[in-house]
């Protein structure tokens, strides 16, 4: 067990790195001369020679990959073009919001779609059909910035629960600033617990038809305990992937909510720094935004290896 | 003892009939073969022996009598009780008959689990006996292993085991050996030889090969499209088939075989 967690996580490593490079050469290719655009056209040359060394643009490119990467981990992302701060101090606490509405919504994902997949399996056959996939498809269809917007209104302005346009401090206001963020993580979440539902029912009913469960039957197991013993067990690995891919995905999807409910995450701050072309601030939300997915990926890895033992040989098992 | 009267079983999505009027009786202590070629309704009649017909999808009649208790009519709830305690079922892909995901000791005592009150640490002493009387080597290092990490041999060993932990007056075996080389299946059929000699249970004997058959069975039924065609002592048939297609079935075997069997 031990031996492929390491391995595992020295995949993870690796990918980071190369993520990381990666990002790193692309934005040293988009960025042309970040000194002169930072000056304008008219500055004297050696003004410009000046800002360069200032920013340790006249290093070489592995030393500065090197040097920004060793930053990286250590909380120095570099500093911004447009605001001449640090970056981690600019983006720190958006990180922390961002990161909060993704885990909420998550957690509303893991907790509700479970035992609702169970109980469409189990319910949602004969004369429920029609509702239970009609009312899927709806869930599914609702984009969140939609429900954002009716939340809003519903909530923040007839009912005056929170205030879309003003979030509290996380820190003065922690319960305020938590139920804004869990207004923007039902936005989020609706979809994803529809395909999340339809996708563990659909797995249960495909495990209910291997050959496995006609042997369980015969040895006297019910239906019930048949799903409870053996298929939820072996429908679980490919939840937790589906699930690994849609925590992987949810940090970028805040975006949008973060602008309808007003939430000040990343993604209003990312917007803003790619109009004005601040590359070290999007390069930085690029790489966390990439680690974040890696990570997800590695998480649903390894807790499928703890499920199913097949999956610790080395992975090419079916 | 088992007796089947005028079985019939019609799947609603098929015209003909899978079984079409099969009579049968299994002595207590007999091992049935029963040899038919593909589809001609050999695993339909052990299912609707075992209670594993989809009932929702087929209509059935005829009595199937265990002991005198019904079981192709019988309720769920009372066809559970029968499964694993008086039937034990054994099939042809052990690998994917096996949970991938349950340690082999545990599927082994899994009627035990549903059946009986004993504690894990009484079940887990019955499933090892279980194991060495189906000649499972290491038995204690077997119990904590997954099916993948176990040959095809030992599989259905383990299922035999499984199925046999209860001791089930009945045992169905729908072609336990088709899917094993052919050494292993020697061993298998000498294991169910012993298994019944020893325990007296009854079996049946679900095989597309007569060969296979003869070695182990003293009686057989020969099933064509869903009828029985001819029926008596293994030997018997051997020696004088009297179906056209039992013959064809025997001409089917390779003569250095055939002559080797007598
Ligand atoms: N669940 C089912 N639904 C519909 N038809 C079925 C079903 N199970 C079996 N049949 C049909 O019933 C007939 C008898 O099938 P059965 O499995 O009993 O054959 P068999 O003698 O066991 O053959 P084999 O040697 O291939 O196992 C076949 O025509 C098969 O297609
Ligand atoms: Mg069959």
């Amino acid at each position: 067990m031990m031996k492929y967690v390491l391995k595992r996580i020295g995949m993870l490593v690796v990918t980071m790195l190369l993520v990381s490079f990666l990002t790193f050469l692309a934005f040293e290719l988009i960025s042309g001369d970040p000194a002169r655009s930072m000056l304008g056209t008219n500055a004297p040359s050696y003004q410009v020679d000046a800002l360069r060394h200032e920013l340790g643009l006249d290093q070489p490119f592995f030393l500065r990959y090197f040097k920004w990467l060793t930053g990286f981990f250590s909380g120095d992302l570099g500093i911004s073009y447009s605001y001449r701060q640090p970056v981690w101090d600019l983006i720190g606490s958006k990180l922390m919001i961002t990161i909060l509405l993704s885990l909420i919504s998550f957690a509303l994902i893991v907790i509700i779609s479970i035992p609702m997949g169970i109980f469409s399996y189990q319910w949602g056959g004969g004369p429920f059909e029609w509702i239970r996939t009609s009312f899927n498809q709806l869930c599914m269809a609702i984009p969140p910035f939609f429900t954002g917007i009716l939340l809003s209104y519903v909530f923040g302005i007839l009912f005056r629960v929170f205030s879309p346009g003003d979030f509290p401090d996380l820190y003065e206001e922690p319960g305020a600033a938590f139920l804004h963020l869990f207004f923007g993580a039902i936005c989020l979440s609706i979809p994803r617990i529809a395909m999340t539902t339809r996708m563990m029912r659909s797995t249960i009913v495909s495990e209910m038809n291997k050959a496995y469960v006609r042997t369980a039957i015969s040895r006297g197991n019910d239906r019930r305990s048949v799903l409870v013993t053996h298929v939820l067990k072996n429908s679980l690995t490919s939840v937790v992937s589906f699930l690994g891919q849609t925590m992987a995905e949810i940090l970028a999807a805040t975006i949008v909510v973060e602008q309808v409910l007003g939430i000040p995450g990343l993604g209003r701050f990312l917007v803003l720094s790619i109009a004005q072309r601040d590359y070290p601030v999007v390069q930085a939300i690029v790489v966390i935004l990439a680690f974040w997915v890696v990570l997800a990926g590695t998480l649903a890895d390894l807790i499928n290896q703890s499920i199913d033992p097949r999956l610790r040989l080395g992975g090419d098992l079916a | 003892m088992l007796v089947i009267k005028d079985l019939h079983v019609k799947f609603d999505n098929r015209d003909r009939e899978a079984v079409a009027g099969v009579s049968l009786t299994i002595e207590d202590g007999e091992i049935l073969g029963l040899v038919g070629e593909s589809g001609s309704g050999k695993s339909v009649t052990a299912m609707s022996i075992a209670g594993l017909l989809p009932r929702k999808q087929c209509t059935y009649s005829g009595d199937i009598l265990l002991d005198g208790q019904d079981l192709l009519h019988a309720k769920r709830s009372d066809l559970r009780k029968i499964h694993g305690t008086k039937i034990g079922v054994v099939f042809q892909e052990p690998m994917s008959s096996m949970d991938p995901l349950m340690k082999v000791g545990e599927q082994v005592g899994e009627a035990l689990r549903i059946h009986t009150k004993l504690d894990r640490q009484a079940r887990k002493d019955k499933v090892i006996k279980a194991m060495e009387s189906v000649e499972l080597r290491d038995p204690e290092a077997v119990y904590d292993k997954y099916p993948h990490e176990l040959s095809g041999g030992m599989q259905q060993r383990a299922m035999i085991a499984a199925a046999i932990i209860t001791e089930p007056s009945l045992l169905l075996l729908d072609e336990p050996t088709t899917a094993l080389d052919v050494t292993i299946q020697a061993q298998i059929l000498e294991l169910l030889k012993k298994l019944n000699a020893e325990r007296k249970m009854s079996m049946l004997f679900i095989s597309h090969n007569l060969n296979v058959v003869r070695k182990l069975c003293r009686k057989v039924a020969v099933m064509q499209k869903g009828c029985l065609v001819e029926e008596g002592l293994t030997d018997e048939i051997f020696l004088n088939p009297q179906h056209p297609y039992t013959k064809r079935l025997i001409d089917a075997i390779p003569t250095r075989i055939r002559k080797e069997g007598s």
